[in-house]
């Protein structure tokens, strides 16, 4: 196979990874809570900035400049506090719209979205601007005529972990079954001793804290991020998910595959590609959900009268 | 009297492995009431669900005056004049009972888009005439509700909300209504009133026939003419009254459940 | 016999003098909160504005009797109200102190709300999700615009014209709504909206990212509508063309909206609203109502384009984003769905607080959704609510 096939099986793989880590934290929190949280992009997105904030207090304080250790310090941070303020999000306003009709959360959640971009935009210093991001892993591999960046075996690497990680989470652990009974019907679990406001700040918190590794892949790719990135990753995450059914891990990973898929495919075919990349991308979603109106891997539940 | 108003043959239906509705053959003349009685969970109000269009059947036919409505969309079912309840009930709730009942004559009034833009006294005159009727009709099933008549259905209490759904449905003029379990949230009292609204509207309008699900055994031996059996999806036993409560297989069907009731 | 009860409703009441002074204090007030809104600089008399206004609606969630009170003194001066309200609507420039400012300000906010109702139809009358009015509004600008710039087609003609291109872009956008539902319908109309947004960016006939420049005001009987009105020796910015034309497009938008609202097809769409498989069993066709929210929608909004377009007369894709499309639903939310009045002041407020609040810079577009966020939990049934039909006697 030639290098330039290679090359955009590459991108296609690395960009799916990137969607995906954002679609599921969208399937997850509608799987456990029936909720849009719109802004799930935009809470993703703070996690690059924490980056960049934390490294530069190392920088200025302990680390000698461009330390490695500093990064992987500076992403373990941003995790953790992305994930804290997806729990937080959810205790300021997400709540309080668990008994409200969908469309009052998904409108609430827009604003909230708009008011993360503006907090960055204010906090960050100059937060108009575009910030450049680094590569987090700089090494390119040779292999025969090809070079293969190692940052996109690693995001790769990555997100196929927490893939697992999420399963096995889910599946085979105390707290996955909680989330799963909260899931299923909130009063039962509450019967059965489980604290649904508790299992709901879980839930935010691994959904955000997958975001943040997301967005993190998200602008370390890009080499660059702006306060207002969230939007389109959100929207492109929220795709994925809803293409492939909400509420399904898998089908957060199929959506994923195939909007990176035709992203991939317009970018390195069309001589415009770049411009038309969402244009193709959201057709694709219009034939998807007209084709499948529950999403790929949604389950048609056909109401009982 | 000619043909069966209503005739549905072989009907069938399975959701997955189960066979919710197996092979249910029914037929209906104009003014007839039928009761449908069948423990829990055996596929009454699915056969309701079939013959109003919410579920297209797997196999099997359904017939209105003679011509086949089989899989057709509800709206269509509701238009060719059969109307229904639901078992639990589903009234518009944040709209007045007026609203209801004029909703309920969506197919006997005409107005559309452009209508009601371009000639609007048309279609107010058309909608306020609809709301005569719905006072009219209100005032018939129960005067009570007639009082109520501009305040929301969502604030009703159960025994009203069944009779402002029959009502809804009346409006429609069906030639055949379907009752799924009207007396279920009604006592003693409010269910000896919804026995009388029905012999009422059975004289109001002679030709309209009733389909009807109860458990209330009351009920089901003060009104119909001829008591339809369901277990486990199929048919076992039909008849009047006196003799299907004889037939050995319905005792079995019933017994530890309803009989107590019977 | 109850004899003619049934045409006894609050409505048939005759006006006293009572209501129609509560009809003038309320329209002649809420003119002049407006009017000071508008034209003040000072940011104490602004908050303080706000604050009679935020008061005026505590005393309504605690006394909804006075609300009740309100509205009957309208039905029963139906003639009064309107008529006062459309002097007010007629002389409001003349109040304006000439300020071109303000003007424009009205003229936004008078589009917006045509949007808002628009999307009304949708959202509150029939709570079908769409996220894509900003594309028919979109489409309706760039239709009228190109047809002005190419063909040099008159504005009153492009008007119709525009709004018909929307129509069947409704239709097209309605078509799925066949089978997606609610979260699922919302991401088609999300991924409509940015096909139509990035395209007018890609296109080189819609002028790409640049959008269109030297789009022609229409004129009237050889009035351009770039000159500014002179009216009994008083003088009236040019903006003041567009302010009336804006302000007929909101009376065409209220009467649409208040014929359906209060027709069958209303019905209808109320009923799908509340519990679609029970409107299908009344005989609704569900799917046709649905496309036909849809095109009315995208009608009214293609309306609302046109006259942005020639009162811009330069317009850019970024006009018309995903963001657009969720202001315009904000309103129709703060305002109360389903609510005329309702999503008309939502529209106002929603397009005039971000202006206002431009002394707070950098801040403001934080504290418009804040406040929006704080509206939807200490609110959510909006401004004003939804209102139960009356029947008989209007
Ligand atoms: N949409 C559906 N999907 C799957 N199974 C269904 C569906 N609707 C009904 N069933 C199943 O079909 C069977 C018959 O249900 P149905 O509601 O018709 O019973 P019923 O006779 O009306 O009982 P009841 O007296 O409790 O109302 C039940 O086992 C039910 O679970
Ligand atoms: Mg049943």
């Amino acid at each position: 196979m030639d290098a330039f096939v290679m090359q955009n099986l590459m991108n296609w793989l690395v960009l799916s990874s990137i969607y995906a880590l954002v679609a599921l934290g969208f399937s997850l929190l509608f799987g456990v809570l029936n909720v849009i949280h719109f802004s799930h992009g935009d809470v993703s997105i703070v996690a690059p900035f924490v980056v960049l904030a934390t490294v530069q207090a190392l920088i200025a304080t302990a680390f000698p400049a461009a330390t490695p250790g500093a990064l992987v310090l500076a992403c373990a941070a941003a995790i953790v506090v992305v994930g804290l303020i997806g729990v937080l999000a959810d205790w300021l306003v997400i709540r309080r719209f668990r008994n409200a009709p969908a469309m009052m959360a998904l409108v609430a959640t827009v604003a909230l979205g708009t008011v993360i971009r503006e907090l960055i935009r204010m906090i960050y210093p100059q937060g108009s601007n575009p910030k450049p991001f680094p590569n987090l892993i700089e090494t390119r591999l040779m292999i025969g005529d090809l070079t293969v960046p190692v940052f996109s075996l690693f995001v790769i690497a990555v997100s196929v972990l927490m893939m697992i990680v999420l399963y096995v989470v889910m599946r085979h652990t105390p707290l996955g079954m909680r989330i799963r009974a909260v899931a299923e019907d909130r009063n039962i679990a509450r019967l059965m001793a489980i604290s649904p406001s508790r299992i709901y700040a879980a839930t935010f918190f691994i959904a955000s804290a997958v975001g943040a590794i997301g967005g993190i892949f998200y602008a370390s790719y890009a080499g660059v991020v702006r306060f207002d990135f969230g939007i389109q990753l959100g929207l492109i995450g929220f795709s994925a998910a809803v293409i492939g059914g909400l509420g399904s891990m898998q089908g957060a990973i199929l959506g994923s595959l195939l909007i990176a898929g035709i992203d991939t495919l317009v970018q390195a075919t069309m001589a415009e590609g770049a411009s038309y990349r969402l244009v193709f991308a959201f057709l694709l979603v219009i034939f998807v959900l007209v084709l499948k109106p529950s999403g790929i891997l949604g389950r048609t539940v056909m109401e009982k009268v | 009297m000619s043909g069966p108003v209503l005739e549905a043959r072989n009907l069938s239906i399975r959701f997955g492995g189960l066979v919710a509705v197996a092979g249910v053959d029914l037929s209906l003349s104009a003014g007839e009431v039928l009761c449908i009685i069948g423990p829990n969970g055996a596929g009454k109000s699915t056969l309701f669900n079939l013959i109003s269009g919410i579920y297209r059947p797997s196999s099997g036919s359904v017939h209105l005056d003679g011509r086949a409505i089989t899989g057709q969309p509800a709206h269509r079912i509701a238009a060719a004049g059969i109307a229904r309840t639901f078992q639990s009930s589903r009234l518009f709730t944040d709209l007045t009972l007026v609203d209801n009942v004029v909703i309920g004559m969506h197919c006997r009034t005409r107005s559309g888009v452009l209508d009601a833009l371009l000639r609007p006294r048309h279609a107010r005159a058309e909608l306020e005439a609809a709301a005569e009727r719905a006072g009219e009709l209100l005032r018939l099933v129960s005067p009570d509700l007639y009082q109520r008549r501009h305040t929301l259905a969502g604030a009703l209490p159960q025994a009203d909300r069944r009779r402002l759904e029959i009502a809804r449905a009346l409006a429609s003029e069906p030639k055949v209504i379907m009752l799924d379990e009207p007396s279920s949230g009604m006592d003693d009292r409010d269910t000896d009133a919804l026995i009388e609204d029905i012999h009422m509207t059975m004289a109001e309008r002679p030709g309209l026939s009733y389909i009807i699900i109860e458990h209330d055994m009351r009920l089901v031996a003060a009104l119909p003419e001829r008591v339809m059996v369901i277990d486990y999806g199929a048919k076992i036993a039909e008849g009047p009254f006196a003799e299907v409560r004889q037939d050995r297989r319905v005792q079995e069907a019933y017994l530890g459940q309803r009989a107590a009731h019977a | 016999m109850m004899t003619g009860t049934s045409k006894i409703t609050l409505a048939a009441r005759r006006a006293s003098g009572a209501d129609l002074a509560i009809i003038a204090g309320i329209e002649l007030g809420g003119a002049l909160l407006l009017g000071f809104f508008l034209l003040t600089d000072d940011w104490r008399l602004i908050v303080a504005l706000l604050a009679v206004f935020a008061a005026g609606f505590a005393l309504l969630q605690i006394r909804p009797a006075i609300e009740d009170r309100i509205v009957s003194a309208f039905h029963a001066a139906r003639a009064q109200a309107l008529g006062l309200g459309a002097v007010v609507v007629l002389v409001y420039p003349f109040m304006m102190q000439g300020s071109s400012y303000a003007l424009h300000l009205l003229v936004i906010a008078q589009l917006y709300a045509v949007l808002a109702l628009a999307l009304n139809f949708q959202l509150g009358s029939a709570n079908i999700p769409n996220f894509a009015t900003g594309a028919s509004y979109g489409i309706g600008a760039y239709c009228s615009a190109l047809l002005a710039i190419d063909f040099g087609v008159s504005f009153w003609l492009t008007l119709p014209i525009a709004a018909l291109v929307a129509t069947g872009f409704g239709f097209v956008l309605g078509f799925p709504s066949m089978r997606t539902r609610e979260t699922y319908l919302a991401l088609v109309t999300i991924a409509f909206g940015i096909v139509v947004h990035q395209l007018l960016n890609n296109f080189s006939w819609t002028g790409g990212p640049n959008g269109l420049v030297g789009i022609p005001a229409p004129t009237i009987a050889g009035h351009s509508f770039t000159a500014p009105i002179e009216l009994f020796g008083q003088r009236l910015p040019s903006q003041a063309n567009f302010y009336y034309l804006a302000a007929a497009l909101v009376a065409l938008a209220i009467v649409c909206a208040r014929r359906l609202h209060d027709s069958r097809v209303g019905l209808a769409w109320n009923a799908l609203r509340c519990d679609e498989l029970a409107a299908r069993c009344q005989g609704i066709n569900v799917v046709w109502y649905k496309m036909m929210a849809f095109a009315v929608d995208a009608f009214l909004a293609a309306f609302a384009g046109s006259v942005y377009a020639a009162y811009v007369s330069y317009i850019s894709p970024d006009n018309f984003t995903f963001l657009v499309s969720v202001t315009i639903m904000t309103m129709v939310i703060v305002g109360g769905m389903d609510n005329t009045l309702g999503v008309i002041v939502g529209a106002f407020l929603l397009t005039l607080l971000p202006e206002k609040l431009r002394i707070f810079a950098d801040y403001r577009l934080l504290f418009v959704s804040v406040i929006v966020i704080l509206f939807l939990i200490l609110r959510p049934q909006g401004l004003f609510p939804q209102r139960p039909r009356s029947y008989g006697g209007r």
